[in-house]
C-alpha cells in the first residue's frame, strides 16, 4: 500500500493533501505531524552540521511521517541548495533503515510539466492526467485564495476589536477549502469569506506602525521555524507587510523580478539566487513606500540571503530606515528573539513620536 | 511629601535598583548579586533602598527591566516592563543628551544602539554565540590565572598583543591556550584578548553600522581598560565610560516609570507579599512546553511558557 | 591603465585565461598577492559575519587591490547548462563587490543557458578596454589553446601520480580553498612532508569526471562539486584514502560531500576550515588519518 506524506510549510499542508487525495484515491495520504520541538530536534541529529535549517525541520517531519507508515515522501524546493534536499534526505533516511523513497517535484528552481509526470507516475502509474489537471488547478487557485486572504489578515490582525477572530474565521475557512468538491464551490467559498473577512470589525490608527517582512522563504512561510513573528507583531498591533508566498513563487515571480530589476538596478544587474534579489527590491520598495522598518529574516546558513544581507543594509541606511535581522536556527532562544523585538518596535514607536 | 521612582534591572548576574526625583536626580541606589534567584534578590534590594530613602519620599511609579522584568514587574505591580535595550538608551539620554553611539557589552550579550536627535534610530545585538563578552573574559582571566578586574592594567603593559581568534568561544580557548603555551607574555596574550573583543564586537555587533561620537561604552566590560584602549584606538574617537554606567538601565526604567506614572503610590514594604513561582512540563503535544505558573498572595497572576497558547 | 585581478575564488579557475589573455592583449594588470592574514582581516571586515571563508577571503582581496588599479576584474557565473550550476556566491560576487566598494569593474556572465559564454564575456572585456575586434580574436584563441594544454597536462601530471607506489590520498575541494595560503595550503604541505603522494581533485579533466559523479549522485547540479564527486569515482581503486577540505560553512559542500562519505566505502577525512581553525587542531586530526592509512596502529 502506498502511503504519501510531505513536509510541512505554513497552512499549505491543506492544498497539498487536496490535491494528493484526489489525484491519487487509491492511495493514503499521511497527513504530517504538527511541527514541534521534538521534530527540529530529530532533524538537526541527522543533518549535516552546517546546513541550512528547512533542511533540518523537513527531515524531522519525515522521520515522523516515515513512523506514521508513509513510504513516499514529497519534497518541493529549488533556487538555491534546497533544491538538492531530496537525495540526500532519501539516503540519509535509508541510513536510518527507512524503506522509502524522497520524490524531488522541482528541482534546481524549474517546473517541468513532463518531469513533473514522469514522476507522478512512479507513485501511481496508472493515475489520471484529466484528474490530475483538474484538480491541479483547483489547488492552485485554492492557494491564490489563500494568499490573498492571508495579505489582507496580515494587514488587520494587529487591529481587530474581538481578538481572534481572523485566527477562527480562516481555520474555518480552510476545513471548508479543504472539502470542496469543483471550482465553482471553492469559488464561491472565496468570495463568501472575503465578505467576511470584510465583516470583521477593525480599528486601525493613521499613525500605525507598518513594518515589512522580507527574507528566505521557509522561514518567511513556516510560523514554527520564525517563531511565530508575525503573531507576535500583531499583538503589538503592527500592519505587516509580506511579499513571499507560494503564490508569489509559482506565478509571480518570473515577471516580477523583471519589474524588480528595473527598479533596483542601482543595487543589483543579476539574479543572486533563491529569493536575494526580489529582496533587495523589496526593501527599497519598503523603504519608499512609509514603512517604519524591516524585518529581515532568514535560517542560518542561508547562502543567497547573506549575500543580500549587505546591500539590504546599504539601502536602509540609504533611506534613514531601521533594519533587524534574524538568523534563526535550531539552537536559537525565544527570550533572545522577544528581547530584539521588543526593543524594535519601541524604537519604531519613539522615531514615530518624533 | 516628594514624589520619587523606582527603578529595578534584573539581569542574569545582577540585580539594579534606583530611586530617582522628579527632575532625574538619583536619590539612592543598590547594587546586589541575582545569585540565581531573582525574587529574593528583589526583596534584599527593596529591603535596602527602603532604609535608604528619606523619609519625605513617597514612591509613585515602579519599572522593572532586564530578563527577569516580566515577573519581577509582577511581583511589583510595576506601572512598567521594557526589555534592558530601550531602558539603557533611555537612561543615557538623561544624562548624556548629545551621545550619538553607545556600546554595550555585558556578562552574555552586547549591543550597539544609534541615536539621533535623542531617539534610537537603529540597534544591533550579538547575533551567534557569548564570544567576546564579559562571560567568556572572566572564564579566561579564570585560565591565565589572573582576577578579571585586573585584566585592564595588564593589558595596558604590554607593546605587542597577541593575535587571538575570538569568533567563537571554543576556538579562542584552544588558541589562548596555544599561544600561551609557545610562551607569549601574558600581558601581550591579555591585551591581544582586549583587542580581539573590540575587533570581534566591530566585525559582529557593529558591522554595517556608522560609529559617530559622542561615543558611550556600557556595562561590565567596560570597566576594562584594555579594552576601552582598544575601542579608541581602533574607532579613533573618544571613548566616554560612565562610572555610574552599570546603573543606565535602572535609571533609563526609573524615568519611563515617571513618565507613565498612574496616580498610585506604591509600598517597599514586601513582607507581606507571598509570591511563589511553580513550575511544570506540559505533556499534552511533543513540544513539552516547560511551563511557569506565578502565584501572588496564593493567586495564579499568570503563567508562561506555553507554545500553543493553552496556558 | 591595469587591471586589477583578485587571487581568489574565480582566479583558480580562469587566472592563466585572464592572465594570457591580457598579455596577448597588451594590458597591463596586478595580481593581489598570495593570501596572508592581513588580507584574511580585510575580507572579515568588509564580509558579513555568516559569509563562507572564501567569499570573506576573495573581499579582502578586493579591498587590498581597491586603490592599485584601474578596474578590477569581477566576473559573475551563474551555469554552464546541462545541470552544471555553481554556488549562488558565484552568482551574486559581482553585486556584491560592486555595493561594497566604490570601484571600477569590468565584468562579464557566464549563464550558458542564456547564452552567455566566456568568449563573448572576454569580447566584451576586450571592448571595453578598446581593443579591435581582430586583437580581441587572437588574444582569446592564444588564451584558449593554452587553457587546453594545461588541462591535459594537469590531467596527466594526476594520472601518473596514480601509478607511484606510495600512500596516495585524493583531495577533494575547491581549488580556491586547496591552493590558498590561509586555507587549504597547510594541509597540503603537512602531507606532502609526510611522504604522501596528493592527488587534487581539481586537476582532472572536468569532461571525463563530470559526467562519472552522476554514479555517487544523480540528482547533483553544482558543477564543482560533480567535478569532485567524478574525481572520487575516477580513482578510487588507485587511492587509499580521501580527504575532503571544505570552507565554512559551503553550501553546496554541506549537501554533496555528506552524500559522498555517506556512500564512500574508502577511508576519509573530512576538514572543515574556517577563519579562527588552528593548525594544530587539524594536525592532531590529519596525523591519526594518516596512522589510519598507514596501518602502524594495526601492527
Amino acid at each position: 500500500m502506498i502511503k504519501i506524506a510531505f513536509p510541512h510549510m505554513g497552512d499549505y499542508h491543506i492544498p497539498a493533501n487536496y490535491l494528493l487525495s484526489h489525484i491519487f484515491p487509491n492511495t493514503i495520504v499521511i497527513k504530517a505531524p504538527k511541527i514541534t520541538s521534538k521534530t527540529i530536534e530529530l532533524g538537526t541529529k541527522h543533518s549535516p552540521e552546517f546546513v541550512c535549517t528547512p533542511f533540518k525541520y523537513t527531515l524531522g517531519t519525515m522521520i515522523e511521517c516515515l513512523d506514521e507508515g508513509a513510504n513516499i515522501l514529497i519534497q518541493m524546493g529549488g533556487g538555491c541548495r534546497y533544491g538538492y534536499y531530496a537525495e540526500l534526505q532519501e539516503k540519509i533516511l535509508k541510513d536510518l533503515d527507512y524503506n522509502c523513497k524522497v520524490i524531488n517535484l522541482v528541482t534546481e528552481g524549474q517546473t517541468n510539466i513532463k518531469r513533473i509526470n514522469n514522476l507522478l507516475k512512479q507513485i501511481d502509474p496508472k493515475y489520471s492526467k484529466i484528474k490530475a489537471l483538474y484538480y491541479g488547478f483547483i489547488t492552485l487557485k485554492m492557494v491564490k485564495y489563500m494568499d490573498k486572504i492571508d495579505d489582507y489578515i496580515r494587514e488587520n490582525i494587529g487591529f481587530e476589536l474581538t481578538v481572534g477572530s481572523f485566527e477562527s474565521l480562516k481555520e474555518e475557512m480552510l476545513i471548508t477549502f479543504s472539502h470542496v468538491k469543483s471550482y465553482k464551490e471553492l469559488y464561491r467559498a472565496y468570495k463568501r469569506y472575503l465578505k467576511k473577512f470584510h465583516n470583521i470589525k477593525v480599528h486601525k490608527p493613521d499613525n500605525r506602525l507598518k513594518i515589512g517582512i522580507i527574507g528566505e522563504l521557509y522561514t518567511i512561510m513556516e510560523p514554527f521555524s520564525n517563531y511565530y513573528l508575525e503573531k507576535e507583531l500583531a499583538k503589538h498591533h503592527i500592519e505587516i507587510k509580506r511579499f513571499t508566498n507560494v503564490h508569489y513563487l509559482l506565478f509571480e515571480k518570473a515577471h516580477k523580478y523583471k519589474k524588480y530589476k528595473k527598479y533596483s538596478k542601482e543595487y543589483f544587474t543579476y539574479n543572486m539566487g533563491a529569493d536575494a534579489s526580489d529582496n533587495i527590491a523589496r526593501s527599497k520598495y519598503l523603504c519608499e513606500h512609509n514603512y517604519d522598518g524591516i524585518i529581515h529574516i532568514k535560517s542560518s546558513f542561508c547562502t543567497p540571503e547573506i549575500g543580500a544581507m549587505p546591500i539590504i543594509n546599504k539601502i536602509a541606511s540609504f533611506y534613514h530606515k531601521p533594519v533587524l535581522f534574524f538568523s534563526f536556527d535550531s539552537a536559537t532562544s525565544e527570550t533572545g528573539i522577544n528581547t530584539r523585538l521588543e526593543a524594535f518596535y519601541d524604537m519604531l514607536e519613539m522615531r514615530k513620536d518624533k | 511629601m516628594k514624589e520619587c521612582y523606582l527603578g529595578v534591572d534584573i539581569g542574569s548576574i545582577s540585580t539594579k535598583g534606583v530611586i530617582i526625583d522628579n527632575n532625574n536626580k538619583i536619590i539612592t541606589s543598590a547594587y546586589i548579586w541575582t545569585e540565581g534567584n531573582p525574587v529574593e534578590a528583589v526583596r534584599k534590594l527593596l529591603n535596602i533602598l527602603k532604609d535608604k530613602l528619606p523619609k519625605q519620599y513617597q514612591v509613585k511609579g515602579i519599572g522593572t527591566t532586564g530578563s527577569a522584568r516580566k515577573l519581577i514587574g509582577l511581583m511589583l505591580k510595576a506601572c512598567i516592563v521594557k526589555n534592558e535595550i530601550t531602558a539603557h538608551a533611555i537612561g543615557t539620554l538623561t544624562f548624556y543628551p548629545n551621545v550619538r553611539t553607545i556600546l554595550e557589552i555585558g556578562g552574555q550579550d552586547s549591543k550597539i544602539i544609534l541615536i539621533k536627535n535623542g531617539i534610537i534610530t537603529n540597534y544591533a545585538m550579538n547575533t551567534l554565540c557569548a564570544a567576546g563578552t564579559g562571560s567568556f573574559l572572566s572564564s579566561q582571566a579564570k585560565r591565565l590565572g589572573i582576577k578579571v578586574e585586573d585584566f585592564g592594567d595588564y593589558a595596558l603593559k604590554s607593546k605587542n598583543p597577541v593575535k587571538i581568534a575570538a569568533r567563537c568561544t571554543v576556538f579562542a580557548e584552544s588558541d589562548l591556550v596555544h599561544k600561551s603555551q609557545v610562551g607569549y607574555a601574558k600581558e601581550d596574550i591579555i591585551a591581544g584578548l582586549c583587542k580581539s573583543v573590540v575587533l570581534n564586537y566591530l566585525n559582529n555587533v557593529g558591522k554595517g553600522k556608522k560609529i559617530v561620537g559622542p561615543i558611550i561604552f556600557q556595562g561590565g566590560v567596560s570597566k576594562n581598560k584594555g579594552v576601552v584602549k582598544y575601542f579608541k584606538e581602533i574607532l579613533k574617537e573618544d571613548i566616554i565610560v560612565d562610572e555610574n554606567s552599570h546603573l543606565m538601565g535602572a535609571i533609563g526604567i526609573a524615568v519611563l516609570a515617571r513618565r507613565n506614572k498612574t496616580g498610585h503610590t506604591y509600598s517597599l514594604e514586601l513582607k507581606n507579599v507571598k509570591f511563589i513561582t511553580k513550575a511544570f512540563e506540559c505533556h499534552r503535544c511533543p513540544n513539552t512546553c516547560e511551563l511557569l505558573k506565578i502565584y501572588r498572595n496564593d493567586e495564579l497572576v499568570d503563567s508562561w511558557g506555553s507554545k500553543c497558547g493553552k496556558y | 591603465m591595469r587591471v586589477g585581478i583578485p587571487r581568489s575564488l574565480f582566479y583558480y579557475y580562469y587566472g592563466d585565461i585572464w592572465k594570457n589573455f591580457f598579455d596577448s592583449l597588451n594590458i597591463s594588470y596586478i595580481e593581489s598577492p598570495k593570501t596572508n592574514q592581513e588580507i584574511i582581516d580585510r575580507g572579515i571586515k568588509m564580509a558579513n559575519d555568516e559569509m563562507c571563508l572564501s567569499l570573506k577571503n576573495y573581499l579582502g582581496h578586493i579591498d587590498y587591490l581597491k586603490d592599485k588599479c584601474d578596474y578590477i576584474l569581477v566576473p559573475r557565473i551563474s551555469n554552464f547548462k546541462n545541470s552544471n550550476q555553481t554556488c549562488t556566491n558565484f552568482w551574486a560576487a559581482y553585486d556584491i563587490v560592486k555595493n561594497l566598494f566604490p570601484v571600477n569593474i569590468l565584468h562579464y556572465n557566464i549563464d550558458l543557458e542564456k547564452g552567455q559564454t566566456l568568449k563573448k564575456g572576454l569580447y566584451k572585456i576586450g571592448k571595453e578596454l578598446n581593443k579591435n575586434h581582430h586583437e580581441i580574436y587572437k588574444a582569446y584563441k592564444y588564451a584558449i589553446t593554452r587553457e587546453k594544454k594545461r588541462i591535459k597536462k594537469n590531467h596527466i601530471i594526476n594520472l601518473n601520480k596514480l601509478k607511484v607506489n606510495k600512500t596516495k590520498i585524493l583531495i577533494v575541494g575547491h581549488p580556491y580553498n586547496l591552493y590558498d595560503e590561509m586555507i587549504g595550503k597547510d594541509i597540503i604541505k603537512y602531507l606532502i612532508k609526510n611522504n604522501i603522494e596528493v592527488i587534487y581533485s581539481d586537476k582532472f579533466d572536468s569532461k571525463i569526471t563530470n559526467p562519472l559523479s552522476k554514479k555517487l549522485s544523480k540528482d547533483l547540479y553544482f558543477k564543482y562539486s560533480k567535478d569532485n564527486l567524478g574525481s572520487i569515482i575516477y580513482c578510487k581503486n588507485n587511492i587509499d584514502g580521501v580527504i575532503f577540505i571544505s570552507a565554512f560553512p559551503c553550501a553546496p559542500d554541506s549537501l554533496a560531500n555528506e552524500l559522498a562519505m555517506r556512500k564512500l566505502q574508502i577511508p576519509h577525512l573530512n576538514l572543515v576550515i574556517d577563519d579562527s581553525t588552528s593548525f594544530t587542531g587539524l594536525e592532531t586530526r590529519l596525523e591519526s588519518f594518516l596512522d589510519m592509512l598507514g596501518g602502524s596502529l594495526n601492527d
